[in-house]
């Protein structure tokens, strides 16, 4: 009945490599305890609540999370303890040895019974209309633990409670009448997102959940209090009277707005996205969800490219045709031009078109297939995996006592894993200390400057730091991988290294544990490094090619003013920006809910995404337009269905096909070792990150660019920065 | 006598042949219409479809019209106007300008026949937003 899984409520739920559990105490001496006369034996501190889980029995409840703290005051989970003369709240309280607890007792049920009614009296019968209906805790709970009859008959009198609605932004509809102070709202913005905007007034029946002040709840993870949310008092605006959950059809699939690959579920009906929802997945976002993944959706429907498109040589139109025609022109540039062509990757690229790509480059014997962002080729370049990965993973960042952030927002950049660093600064005393500009990570950090010359005295000892860092068993360093963009990147990566192998041999650091990490922001990234492609289009301006194959390319590297005139220049993406304008032919591919594909996270994790749509109008999956033209140039390339990709893939990267896993990541000797033949001087230029604040966030890629709900979050997010109370801490 | 030896359906195929435009027109009109009829001409509308009358085929067979000849093969039953859709259907057995009772008004408008499966045929406008907004490419400057 519930929607979250019972195994949720285990105590032993918690992603640990068990590799670095090298603790020598003892395991606490487990208790027993009577679930309904069923014995079970748990360890001391466990709650009622859990150790009924554990036997089976859920117990329901309103206001326990199990990723937020505890806070007790729904009551829904009263529960008899024998020789108690009151119910107990089993979320709040811990078993004590021997106790036998009855989840199914008469006075079990008369307290939830009149828990319910007391929750129902100041809550509108409003279902039919309400967002939430078929997903809501408190319907399903009414009707699986409250009374068959009503004893309310106040509405003629005093009627029920009303509270006025709050405005917090674009993202989120308050109801707030519908509100039953459950406070997980008020939980997750001052645990998870680090916003401490919303809060109770009142008491008693007056208990209000609200901002205090007029201002908008606005957060890179805003969109999570609406899951939480047991009843329908925050609800999705943009997904506002759509569809029920009943009517849709879920597919579970990947993000790409980030390079974190959250695991989400795609609700769709009628060849529509309706709403984007998270899946849990503890190694990558837990249940969490940043807002650009949530809710960009509607960009999918905007700007599409939907039928093949040529230019018009006369007037320098893109006039739609046929895909023959499209194909056949392109085909024909392609065999004209010879060994002359190029390919450029954009960040929304799956593996499987990345890899035909290029094959079919390769296959005409050109070289220059490249991907949009840098990445230093110097030292041993993107050969060894260990050199572009996140190495300690996300879920590592819960084992780590420090963490280093060089030249990052990880907030912006992987808002996943910023809250990831959050929750190990709080739970797990991380401390962190920052190299970079003082953006606000919603938590404290020690800021050691923005200089990259920072680096350099902390590896030979000369700043204050060095003795915390050194002193760190479990020490992270985070890259951002937009710094190592930089033209002294390779000389920055190779200090970073020298700094890591530093830290490593200090000897106080299990082996297992990787020092440096590369932070990427590009969903595509690790995937194109991984199949052999070369970071950034240097090669492609330095010899510009006679035919172009743009892959998604939109984040303009590169631009008509690079290329000489006669450049032929094919686009092959789903979204109408920057690289589609510059195009002499468009040959429309799918969107990531349209396709199943591979990507690769920002730690090696190669996740599939599945085809939730068929793509609109004539476009097609990428990897088959690809295929396609390489049997028009003649170069035809070997495989015809997914599978048979597929096999390619593995054949050139195991790991791309290994779903689900990160692929552990070696070498970082011998990668520090190769570092140390990197040329070059790190310049003084301070570091800067791209993603400063909130309103840079929603609006980063082709998709985020085509939506307009992101543009309403963009306009809030000023209008927020107006507001009198704007806080240092919504900065 | 001559119907007992069958001269009388001799005498019927020439007049038949004959009504019908000799031979060549015959063929033409068996080619058109499939059919050969003869029967009195009983009028004619303002588009040229000829409309005849003959008691001798049973009822139902007993009213026809044929087609003006600028529609040559592609004559459908929607080109009979409306004044004439009765009679032709024995709904009535005045022919519409010998019906008293017939209104003559000026606001009526003249008869239209069924466009279906032409260029000019009705095609309703949608009045739901497309799904995907298509990209636009920019105007070339």
């Amino acid at each position: 009945m519930f929607r979250v899984p019972l195994t949720r409520g285990l105590p032993s739920v918690k992603v640990v490599h068990s590799s670095l559990r090298a603790t020598a105490t003892q395991a606490p001496q487990k208790i027993d305890v009577y679930i309904d006369d069923k014995k079970v034996m748990v360890e001391p501190g466990t709650t009622v609540l859990q150790a009924a889980a554990l036997a089976g029995v859920e117990i329901p409840r309103f206001c326990y999370h199990e990723r937020l703290s505890v806070a007790g005051n729904c009551r829904m989970c009263l529960v008899e303890v024998e020789k108690s003369p009151k119910p107990v709240a089993a979320c709040a309280m811990p078993v004590m040895k021997g106790w036998r607890i009855k989840t199914n007792s008469d006075m079990t049920r008369k307290a939830r019974e009149g828990v319910m009614e007391f929750l129902l009296v100041n809550h509108p019968l409003d279902c039919p209309i309400c967002d939430q209906g078929g997903e809501c805790d408190l319907q399903d709970q009414s009707m699986a633990f409250g009374s068959d009859r009503s004893r309310f008959t106040d509405i003629d009198f005093t009627g029920k409670r009303a509270v006025e609605d709050k405005d917090i932004g674009p993202l989120i509809k308050t109801i707030m009448t519908r509100c039953i102070h459950c406070t997980r709202c008020i939980r997750f913005a001052s645990e998870v997102a680090g916003i401490d905007d919303l809060g109770t007034t009142g008491r008693g029946s007056d208990m209000q959940v609200g901002t205090y002040v007029e201002k908008m709840f606005l957060s890179e993870l805003s969109g999570n209090i609406i899951d939480l949310c047991p009843v329908g008092a925050l609800t999705s605006k943009p997904y506002a009277f759509t569809a029920r959950p009943w009517e849709t059809r879920k597919t579970e699939s990947i993000d790409v707005h980030d390079a974190i690959g959250s695991n989400i579920v795609l609700s769709t009906r009628s060849g529509e996205v309706l709403r984007v929802l998270p899946r849990v997945n503890d190694e990558v976002n837990e249940e969490w969800l940043s807002d650009k993944a949530r809710f960009s959706y509607d960009g999918l429907k905007r700007q599409r490219l939907i039928t093949p498109m040529i230019k018009e040589p006369k007037t320098g139109e893109l006039i739609p045709v046929e895909w023959e025609d499209a194909l056949v022109i392109a085909g024909m540039k392609i065999k004209e031009a010879g060994r002359s062509v190029a390919g450029i990757a954009g960040g929304l690229v799956d593996a499987e078109a990345l890899i035909a790509l290029k094959d079919l480059l390769n296959s005409l014997g050109s070289e220059a297939v490249c991907t949009e962002h840098t990445y230093p080729m110097e030292g041993c370049g993107t050969d060894l995996r260990s050199n572009y990965l996140l190495n300690n993973r996300i879920a590592g960042v819960e084992e780590a006592d420090l963490a280093l952030l060089v030249g990052t927002n990880p907030r912006f950049e992987a808002p996943l894993f910023n809250s990831r660093i959050r929750k190990a600064f709080i739970h797990n005393e991380l401390n962190v200390a920052v190299i970079g500009p003082p953006v606000n990570l919603t938590y404290d950090y020690e800021h050691l400057g923005d200089s990259p010359n920072v680096l350099h005295e902390l590896l030979y000892g000369s700043h204050p730091f060095t003795s915390t860092l050194m002193a760190a068993k479990h020490p992270m360093i985070v890259v951002g991988a937009s710094q190592l963009e930089r033209t002294d990147g390779a000389s920055l990566l190779a200090q970073l290294q020298q700094l890591a192998t530093t830290l490593m041999l200090r000897g106080n650091i299990d082996h297992n544990w990787k020092v440096l990490n590369i932070l990427h922001s590009i969903a595509s990234q690790v995937a194109a490094l991984d199949l052999g492609y070369k970071a950034g289009v240097s090669e492609i301006r330095n010899a510009p090619p006679k035919v172009l194959f743009m892959l998604g390319a939109d984040e303009g590297a590169i631009t008509k003013e690079d290329l000489p005139d006669h450049t032929f220049i094919i686009y092959q993406g789903h979204h109408g920006d920057a690289g589609a304008a510059m195009a002499d032919v468009i040959l429309p591919g799918a969107a990531y809910t349209e396709k199943q594909a591979t990507y690769v996270n920002t730690e090696g994790r190669s996740q599939q995404t599945l085809a939730a749509l068929t793509p609109p109008g004539m476009a097609r999956e990428d990897w088959k337009i690809i295929r396609a033209l390489s049997e028009i140039i003649g170069n035809k390339l070997r495989y015809d269905n997914l599978n048979q990709i597929r096999v390619r893939l593995e054949e050139v990267s195991p790991n791309l096909t290994r779903y689900g896993y990160a692929e552990e990541a070696n070498f970082t000797a011998q990668a520090s070792e190769l570092a140390k033949n990197v040329k070059g001087n790190t310049s003084s230029d301070p570091f800067d990150v791209k993603l400063k604040r909130l309103e840079d966030f929603f609006m980063t890629d082709s998709i985020s660019r085509a939506s307009s709900i992101m543009a309403k979050c963009v306009q809030a997010a000023k209008k927020h920065r107006e507001n009198k109370y704007f806080g240092s801490q919504n900065e | 006598m001559d119907k007992f030896i069958g001269l009388d359906k001799l005498a019927r195929f020439f007049a038949i042949i004959k009504q019908n435009g000799g031979i060549t027109g015959s063929l033409f009109k068996l080619f058109r219409q499939d059919d050969l009829k003869v029967g009195t001409l009983v009028g004619e509308d303002k588009y040229g479809n000829k409309y005849y009358e003959n008691k001798m085929y049973f009822y139902g067979r007993s009213r026809w019209v044929e087609y003006a000849d600028h529609y040559f093969l592609d004559y459908d039953g929607s080109q009979v106007p409306a004044e004439w859709f009765g009679w032709l259907h024995y709904k009535t057995d005045y022919l519409p300008h010998q019906d008293p009772g017939r209104p003559k008004y000026n606001w009526m408008s003249d008869h239209k026949e069924n466009m279906s499966g032409t260029s000019r045929q009705y095609v309703p406008y949608s009045t739901t937003p497309p799904k995907i907004h298509s990209w636009v490419p920019p105007k070339a400057k």
